[in-house]
């Protein structure tokens, strides 16, 4: 049961949660109310994440989320410059640790190997569509002429850790965060590796002539 | 594999910049951005460079929606409580 909290301003969020006895046990508890409920309102559009899991489960992972997020934003109260709602800057730390949650539990359960599965017939398999009717001859050509310079730059052009970045990501559509717990990273160092491979293969595909409009209207045509 | 994601990651591909902001720096500036949609403000153009992050990155871009309509629902007086959304999960 949640009962109705104060209305504050920013500046009465900062002062209150700074403050001492009972001004500030009774905005800690507004505050993780107000966290608990952009947790739960995370889960509640992910709850295909959850399959495995019992309603009293997941909504102590909700309490879970809500304390560390709790803990973050009090650490963090410093950062604060004013240029949003407190609560909407406060909820941020509330999604980052309910995404977390939601994504490990959908992944948990898949090993390390199948994730970054690839193998030669991988691309081509991932391209299949490719072969779809109604192509003209040169078109066809072209887009597999694409599929190949694609392929050449993961191969020979990405570091090794480039490559199971991208394969995961890419291809298997794992999420940021379980990459990250798999590859005891952080999401700067992965989105970094995806940022480069993106670069080698934007410049593998220029460096064969092959510009923006005319690759995207190559793959967006009827098929 | 569908043809549109693989035109989507095409796209991605070609709108790679030199210089990308991390993760967080995303973390960093996105309730500022949530804040100048809220209020109206045309926020791509202000903050171009958030905007091209979230449109490469789907954690960020998940967390970004998330917020943005917790922030929209809120302003329109129609945010569940928190007994609603208990009752939401099964």
């Amino acid at each position: 049961m949640l009962l109705m909290s104060k209305a504050r301003t920013n500046e009465e969020w900062l002062d209150e949660l700074r403050a001492s006895g009972a001004v500030q046990e009774a905005a800690i508890v507004d505050l993780r109310n107000l966290l608990l409920r952009a947790v739960l309102f995370f889960f509640s559009r992910n709850l295909g994440d959850f399959g495995g899991l019992a309603r009293d489960e997941i909504l102590q992972k909700a309490e879970d989320g809500a304390q560390e997020a709790l803990v973050a934003v009090m650490n963090h109260l410093s950062d604060f410059r004013g240029d949003s709602k407190f609560t909407t800057w406060a909820y941020k730390f509330a999604v980052n640790h309910a995404l977390m949650a939601a994504r490990r539990e959908r992944w948990k359960d898949v090993s390390f190997d199948q994730l970054s599965y690839s193998d030669d017939d991988t691309l081509s398999e991932w391209m299949r569509w490719d072969k779809s009717a109604g192509l003209a001859p040169d078109q066809s050509a072209m887009q597999g002429e694409v599929g190949e310079i694609i392929r050449e730059v993961i191969e020979h052009d990405l570091t090794d850790k480039q490559r199971t970045v991208l394969i995961m990501m890419v291809f298997h559509e794992v999420p940021m965060d379980e990459v990250v717990r798999r590859l005891n990273a952080n999401r700067n160092a992965i989105y970094k590796m995806l940022h480069d491979a993106r670069r080698k293969l934007k410049s593998g595909l220029q460096a064969r002539g092959f510009e923006v409009g005319e690759t995207i209207a190559l793959f967006s045509a009827p098929g | 594999m569908e043809r549109s994601r693989f035109e989507n990651w095409l796209r991605n591909i070609y709108e790679t910049q030199d210089e990308e902001i991390s993760c967080t720096e995303c973390f960093d500036l996105v309730s500022h951005f949530v804040e100048l949609e809220a209020a109206g403000e045309n926020a791509a153009a202000k903050m171009p460079q958030l905007k091209q992050h979230l449109e490469q990155c789907r954690a960020c871009h998940d967390e970004y929606e998330t917020l943005r309509d917790l922030r929209r629902l809120e302003d329109e007086g129609g945010a569940p409580s928190l007994d609603d959304l208990q009752d939401l999960i099964r």
